[in-house]
């Protein structure tokens, strides 16, 4: 009994909101891609130029706010290179995700070795975190205010995102025609909205969510660049876009299932299961969800 | 079709780029020796590769020696060795992922092959190649006896980078050390699998913090950094891992309280210092390197560094030290 109580207790569950906050941030820019009928896997590799992007210029102002602000800037960038080889000039979107990810693994491994003279790790007292946030009115509540209190301002501004683009796609004029955009982009066309810029946008939304993704990792989850930290999150964000069907709510469960997945490999280690079969605990289970979602996708089909 | 082709297309590129490295580097002195240090995943980790690396930056400027890196960044290390050995006298392959070094040394009979930390099999049939391996459980028997006697919770914690032989040897030592101040003490284990992700490390340290853990030894090389932020967020200890972390990691000066130190860097310098002067090479061989011959110890930063240890404690373990050394106490291992 104490056994389990060791592994299933409040931690796992802060472990959980904490490691699936970038997954989901995202995955909600994903979902956005997906949406347009783009398939990218470019994720990984914004995610990385927002974390860089974030630590530099919260180095350089000592500023948080300014960090995440060139995060955005990163994205934008990003989602409007990807969205120019993708959509403009119509390049196979595979290719042109693989490029970005890689792109920015060099990218940033060089003007980090350029700029602050450090390879790996870039960890400085003159790098300002985001702050945690704490209301003395959840310490009031068991459980629950234990676990919502003093995490990092972008867990709180994820759920409000997700909300958002949930929104944005389904009662906005905008989302509906990016959804055009992807399912019939010549019935779009027909009604006089050109579906390349919703695409163009989709990429541009997803490359600034990619982007806070970034600025929550290097500056909220940790105050530090290293290189390749986004370590597959923006695969993984890819996964939880396909498992969730690009619907944001069950998009933002997935994310959060997996990083409960996470979590709990780590604590089941100290329960004595061996550490290689606790790491493989998110990816079997990645591979049965999708399973999941193909069996019951044609299962959907052959109903129609 | 159209992905398939594409696909081949990037790794075709990407191949060429790996091969461009290969040619790069060689230098024009042709008298001294050329060394190449291959490292499996990349430097920047301000412990174990970094530690190869100021070895070989050392040796280029107190002997000489031409030195050239290549990361392999966790793959094609194969490739990259027998890259390197194209152009060198000296191949130094650092970490356990460059195995296959027992294939690559006997197709270039006329280069020197380094292997830092691990043994491999059949090492007297390749007499161009010596193992350097380290008694990281006997400084890590310290390590363990400092954290439980600076722990105030009765346990200790340690983040192991992956589940080898090396890293147990690192753990089982540690154990050893914390049951010997405190017999009572409770030692906590995650295995992070992964050694570039401070964000994994950091919640393996607050899982372990949330067992009670007060001190937490790193054992995960740059996962290992987002230990040192998880210990100033909760204001718990840690140990760092074969540099002297409270030097390479001065932003963590608060919370690492000592060092396990396996002097890499120092080991590859004397072997390849010994072969440049005198001409001297043990091949064949596999060189143990421990405390007895200084390369594993316990470090406390400089004088400039905060000093939690109390000095009582370092004299109880500085005669520890001494009773390994003459073999008094002897440290488990999972080296085979």
């Amino acid at each position: 009994m104490n056994q389990i109580l060791d592994v299933f207790n409040m931690g796992l569950l802060q472990n959980t909101l904490r490691s699936a906050t970038p997954v989901i941030l995202a995955a909600m820019g994903g979902l956005l891609t997906e949406h347009a009928g783009i398939m990218n896997i470019g994720m990984d590799g914004m995610i990385l130029m927002g974390a860089f992007a974030a630590v530099a210029v919260s180095f350089a102002l000592s500023s948080a706010a300014m960090g995440v602000a060139a995060a955005v800037a990163a994205g934008i960038l990003a989602g409007l290179f990807f969205a120019l080889f993708v959509v403009k000039l119509k390049s196979d979107e595979f290719i042109i995700g693989m490029a970005l990810n890689t792109f920015a693994g060099a990218l940033t491994v060089y003007l980090l070795r350029s700029i602050f003279g450090v390879k790996g790790t870039f960890s400085d007292k003159g790098i300002v975190g985001l702050p945690k946030v704490h209301l003395d009115v959840l310490d009031h509540i068991p459980f629950l205010g234990q676990l919502l209190n003093d995490n990092s301002i972008f867990v709180y501004v994820t759920w409000g995102i997700v909300f958002l683009t949930w929104l944005f796609l389904y009662r906005t004029p905008y989302g509906f025609w990016m959804r055009a955009a992807g399912e019939h982009p010549q019935s779009l066309e027909t009604a006089g909205v050109s579906p390349v810029r919703m695409k163009f946008l989709a990429s541009i939304l997803c490359g600034i969510l990619c982007g806070l993704a970034g600025a929550h990792l290097s500056l909220g989850y940790l105050t530090m660049f290293t290189e390749g930290m986004s370590g597959d999150r923006g695969f993984i964000a890819f996964a939880c876009v396909l498992f969730g069907m690009a619907n944001p709510p069950k998009v933002f469960l997935a994310a959060l299932l997996f990083g409960f997945l996470q979590a709990l490999g780590l604590r089941l280690q100290s329960a004595g299961v061996p550490a290689d079969l606790t790491s493989i605990i998110p990816y079997a289970s990645t591979v049965l969800m999708m399973v999941y979602v193909v069996v019951s996708g044609k299962k959907k089909k052959k109903k129609r | 079709m159209k992905k398939s082709i594409s696909l081949l297309m990037v790794l075709a590129l990407i191949l060429s780029l790996f091969a461009l490295v290969g040619c790069g580097g060689e230098e024009a002195d042709d008298s001294a020796l050329t060394v190449t240090v291959v490292v499996s995943a990349g430097f920047g980790d301000k412990s174990f590769n970094d530690s190869a690396k100021d070895g070989a930056d050392r040796l280029a400027v107190d002997k000489g020696i031409n030195v050239n890196y290549i990361e392999c960044n966790n793959e094609g290390y194969k490739q990259k060795m027998m890259d390197a050995a194209e152009v060198s006298d000296v191949v130094v392959a650092v970490g356990w992922e460059c195995y296959e070094i027992e294939e690559v040394a006997p197709e270039y009979p006329d280069t020197k092959f380094i292997f830092v930390d691990n043994p491999v099999e059949n090492i007297a049939d390749i007499p161009n190649l010596l193992c350097i391996t380290y008694a990281q459980n006997e400084g890590s028997f310290l390590a363990g006896y400092i954290a439980a006697s600076m722990s105030r919770t009765g346990v200790v914690g340690a983040v192991g980078g992956d589940d080898g032989d090396v890293i147990g040897d690192f753990l089982v030592g540690y154990e050893q050390g914390a049951k010997y101040a405190n017999p009572d003490v409770r030692v906590e284990t995650i295995i992070a699998g992964d050694y570039e992700d401070p964000a994994l490390g950091k919640e393996c340290a607050l899982s372990l913090a949330d067992k009670g853990a007060d001190v937490i030894f790193n054992v995960a090389g740059n996962t290992g950094n987002g230990i040192f932020e998880a210990a100033q967020e909760k204001s718990f200890y840690a140990i760092g891992v074969d540099a002297d972390q409270k030097l390479t990691n001065p932003e963590y000066d608060d919370v690492i309280i000592c060092s396990m130190k396996k002097e890499v860097g120092q080991s590859i310098y004397d072997t390849i210092a010994a072969l440049a002067e005198n001409d001297t090479w043990e091949g064949g061989k596999i060189l143990v390197t421990d405390m007895a011959n200084g390369y594993i110890s316990i470090a406390y930063g400089d004088e400039e560094s905060t000093q939690q240890v109390p000095d009582s404690l370092k004299a109880e373990v500085e005669e520890l030290a001494g009773k390994i050394v003459s073999g008094e106490i002897e440290v488990e291992t999972t080296r085979g």
